[in-house]
């Protein structure tokens, strides 16, 4: 085995420092990101283009979902090099610290659900319009159960039998238990890795390593029932063991993608250079090709399969709300965006080495990370899924069920909340170095060869 | 990797779990040259007499061979109805042992293929005999499906063999899948294995000294001569084999979990199976590894190929998986009560205190419970201890597939056709036979074959780096902490 020497890696500021080299995409990103939550509050609140609260509620979740992803996937990616020991890392663990740590700023996007509890809109007794008014039940199903009973009375027995777990109380605890959690543990990984950049202590990265271990156990908790409270209770009667880690694979994706275009990105703009190499480039891509995709797949698969097999119609009710209509094109498009072709796409050695390939790739599935979620978030189970005889029974009454996928809503809502992520995370990325430089396995990362 | 350095501190066998960051711990203890391993692991097959704990063990295993023989045949010249089956309980032992057994040979594979992809060095001293470990397990579970169908005599019809009755298997049954998922993984693990032992058994061939071990060897080792071109093509031949069987280890208890998971029977339909299968899989599979290399290295003097090191990084798999495991009971659990299904609710109150409360107790407390000992380094690294909770594993994942099999079955839908299982003799005795066989299978490996992979374990010591001695004083001085390679 042969190694790359690196003579002497190019440590000096200017090679590990954005400056203010990212300040004009920061200043875009935030005026877009303003801009973008402007429009969507105004064709939000004004009824606009067909929406209504439950659509501009669940666009904002949906968004918040997506960004939540992108850096509990970087999250996950640093605590599982400590946990591994990885040597090959080094040089890309520090973006993806940044990344993570707008966990910090996690329950910011939480506001609007509590504003939905503040709104006022209890169920007026009797109210025929109970969806259009505004309250918790416009997102939260399960949150107004009065509601509910007037319109499904069959999910509605089920529902209340979950009230247990689904209160307003519990779920507001564990909400800040989420966020909380993220926010300590990965502001925590940041400051810890750059006090290591003024000291080259190691005994950091020994504390790293030793609290990686209790973290992964929190971090699987926390993000199975963040899953499960945020997306999979919004059609409160369906349940999947699955779930939890459904939506890790999306983790992976969005963040593993979001990785690989910030290190590229950063390159290109003159940083990182001679220490992140097409090596890295490679192991990215492998990551993102086997856990983002792959995996993705295969729990996806797992899941539909087995509730299509035994068809029971508890389960199958949730699918169908995504085969009807508009939605079975969109599940097809899924299908293809998020697995078939960037398998194909990403299965060679030297597409992965390539890097204008690598950043394309790892833009497409950031895109179908975002696709994924609104595919899980938008569609409602159909009120008719568990009376009806057949199944043509149902495809055919919602043979003309709108995705609304074209709703600029869905455009402005991204542009709002991904312009102000993409804010934070450069205005982040400049106030600290790109790089671990004094992490005592850099050496490894710098010289690392793939087979 | 330039950094792994071999310490050697006199001949005195040194504590590699430590690993100070920025250097790698020496996954070989006490080897300088090539020779010296070479020397180490042929040293076991090229021996005259093998220890005498060898012919203790060896002579156990055959007797329960013998025991599965006897079981087997007693069972063909009857009927499954020597098995304490019942109605409902049509599935019991002769599944859960199926499970189990496909379970055990999860380890080989994802320490060969896996962890070949992910770069971990210290997969190199257990690969071969975790593979061929691999490959016995499979054996054994073949062997239940084939018995369990009663007519024994008919067993190809598993097969989608084209007959004059136009009979075809029914393609849309997981167990159909199942004939092809481990076949398919019996036979890429069996490629697999074979592929990585041509070179060892060329330098078998070429040590041997009688006539019938040279013939043998080498008519195993297949003409390797050693030169460029045949490392070059092993070593594609390798990447590739690695890259077709990480699917296998994914797919295969995958597909053993559908057996369950499609059906809409209580306790076995929920669509956390396959993952939580596969976890369970490997993480029997570890335990079994650590259940045969803790006596293995002890017997054949191998201690400083398979390292407390090597052990210490088992172990934390162990943990791993074993919380995973944990991790799927809990969700079952939760969902069961969150789905509102009277049925499911049930399934999940009466496992845990129904008539098998006492195997669902056993399945917990040693599946999820005692692994957490894990997160402590010394019991990590205190061979009696990691020696007894693999045992404790074990028995816990044998008891895992009993509790989802057989509590499920026993007390479903209709209470009137409720019953309890109780194994007969034969039951126990095929368990214990199969045993036999894959222990009698393990010895004769170990005898025979070289147990450590020879060729692979010297791609990690310091000597295969070009850079390595470049100043001469490397060895036993720690690679400074920072700073680029030497």
């Amino acid at each position: 085995m042969s190694s790359i020497h690196v003579a002497k890696p190019d440590l000096s500021e200017g090679n590990v420092r954005l400056g203010t080299a990212g300040l004009g995409v920061q200043q875009g990103a935030g005026l877009v990101g303003i801009i973008g939550l402007v429009a969507s509050a105004v064709i939000g609140f004004g009824g606009m283009f067909g929406t209504t609260p439950t659509f501009l509620m669940k666009s904002w979740t949906q968004n918040y979902m997506f960004v939540l992803a992108i850096s509990l996937g970087a999250l996950f990616f640093v605590f599982i090099q400590h946990l591994t020991r990885a040597g090959w890392s080094t040089t890309i663990r520090r973006p993806a610290e940044l990344i993570a740590a707008n966990l910090k700023w996690a329950w910011v996007g939480l506001i609007p659900f509590a504003a939905l509890w503040f709104s006022g809109g209890s169920h007026v007794e009797g109210s025929d319009a109970a969806h259009s008014n505004w309250g918790p039940g416009v997102l939260f199903p399960w949150a107004d159960l009065e509601a509910l009973k007037a319109h499904h009375p069959a999910e509605h027995d089920i529902v209340a039998a979950k009230s247990a777990y689904l209160n307003a109380t519990f779920f507001w605890i564990r909400a800040i238990i989420y966020v909380t959690f993220w926010g300590v543990v990965s502001t925590w990984f940041l400051r810890t890795s750059i006090a290591q950049d003024a000291t080259g202590d190691i005994r950091l990265t020994e504390k790293m390593q030793k609290w990686s271990g209790p973290i992964a156990i929190g971090f699987g908790l926390t993000i199975t029932f963040a899953a499960f409270d945020w997306i999979m209770s919004l059609s409160p009667a369906w349940f999947s063991t699955m779930f939890g880690v459904y939506f890790f694979c999306g983790c992976c994706t969005c963040g593993f993608s979001v990785l690989i275009i910030a290190v590229l990105r950063l390159q290109s703009f003159g940083r990182l250079k001679q220490v992140v190499n097409r090596e890295h480039y490679q192991d990215m891509g492998k990551l993102l090709f086997a856990f983002g995709m792959i995996f993705w797949a295969y729990i996806g698969f797992s899941q539909y399969m087995l509730i299509w097999y035994a068809n029971i119609p508890e389960e199958t009710g949730w699918f169908l709300g995504r085969q009807i209509g508009g939605w079975g094109t969109l599940s097809f498009v899924l299908l293809f965006g998020h697995f078939v072709v960037p398998f194909v796409a990403l299965i060679s050695k030297w597409t992965k080495r390539l890097s204008w390939y690598l950043l394309a790739a790892a833009i497409w599935m950031l895109f179908f990370g975002w696709f994924d979620l609104y595919w899980l978030i938008m569609p409602e189970v159909p009120a008719d899924a568990m009376t009806a005889k057949t199944y043509m029974e149902v495809v055919e009454a919602h043979a003309d069920a709108s995705t609304h996928i074209f709703n600029p809503l869905n455009f402005t809502m991204l542009a709002g909340v991904g312009g102000i992520y993409l804010w934070m995370t450069i205005r982040r990325m400049r106030g600290s170095t790109l790089l671990a430089i004094r992490d005592p396995r850099l050496h490894e990362g710098l010289s690392f060869e793939n087979q | 990797m330039s950094s792994i350095r071999a310490d050697q501190v006199g001949g005195r066998i040194v504590d590699n779990t430590t690993e100070v960051p920025g250097t790698r711990a020496p996954l070989v203890l006490n080897m300088t040259t090539f020779g010296q391993v070479t020397a180490q692991v042929a040293k076991v097959s090229e021996a005259g007499r093998a220890p005498l704990a060898w012919y203790v063990a060896f002579a156990g295993s055959l007797g329960l061979l013998g025991l599965l023989g006897v079981c087997v045949l007693y069972l063909i010249f009857t009927g499954v109805g020597v098995w304490g089956l019942n109605t409902p309980v049509a599935w019991a032992y002769d599944i859960t042992n199926f499970v189990f057994w496909v379970g055990i040979g999860h380890a080989g594979t994802l320490i060969s293929a896996i962890l070949f992809l992910f770069r971990q060095k210290w997969r190199t001293g257990i690969n071969r005999f975790a593979e061929a470990m691999t490959i016995f397990a499979v054996m054994c579970a073949g062997i239940f499906p084939g018995i369990h169908v009663g007519r024994v005599w008919v067993v190809y019809w598993l097969f989608p063999l084209p007959n004059q009755m136009e009979m075809w298997p029914q393609f849309r049954s997981p167990l159909l899948w199942d004939v092809f998922a481990v076949g398919t993984y019996f036979t890429v693990s069996l490629l697999f294995w074979y592929t990585g032992l041509i070179p060892d058994l060329a330098t078998l061939r070429d040590r041997a000294k009688g006539r019938l071990q040279q013939v043998a060897y080498g008519l195993f080792a297949l003409g390797w001569r050693g030169s460029n071109r045949h490392w070059h093509r092993y070593e594609r031949a390798y990447l590739l084999l690695a890259a077709l069987s990480t699917p296998l280890v994914l797919s295969v208890h995958s597909v053993v979990s559908f057996d369950f998971a499609v059906s809409q029977l209580p306790g076995w339909h929920t669509t956390i199976f396959p993952p939580y299968f596969v976890a369970g899989a490997i993480f029997s599979g570890f335990a079994m590894v650590v259940t045969l290399a803790v006596p293995a290295r002890e017997m054949f003097g191998l201690k400083n190929l398979i390292t407390l090191r090597h052990l210490d990084n088992m172990n934390k798999v162990i943990l791993v998986t074993g919380s995973m495991v944990g991790y799927a009971y809990s969700m079952e659990f939760f969902i069961a009560w969150y789905s509102g299904a009277l049925y499911e609710k049930f399934a999940f109150v009466n496992r845990a205190f129904g008539q098998y409360w006492w195997a669902y107790l056993l399945m917990v407390s040693c599946n999820v419970i005692t692994p957490q000992l894990f997160w402590f380094k010394a019991i990590r690294t205190s061979i009696p201890l990691m020696f007894f909770l693999s045992l404790v594993v074990n028995v816990g994942m044998w008891f895992e597939r009993f509790v989802i099999i057989v509590s499920s079955l026993a007390n479903d839908f209709l209470p009137s056709s409720w019953e309890f299982f109780t194994p007969t003799w034969v039951d126990i005795g095929t368990m214990a036979g199969a045993f036999g066989l894959f222990f009698t299978l393990f010895l004769l490996f170990c005898r025979f074959l070289p147990m450590i992979a020879m060729a692979e374990v010297k791609m990690v010591m310091p000597a295969a780096n070009a850079h390595h001695d470049e100043d001469g004083h490397h060895h036993g001085t720690p690679a400074p902490a920072t700073g680029g390679p030497s």
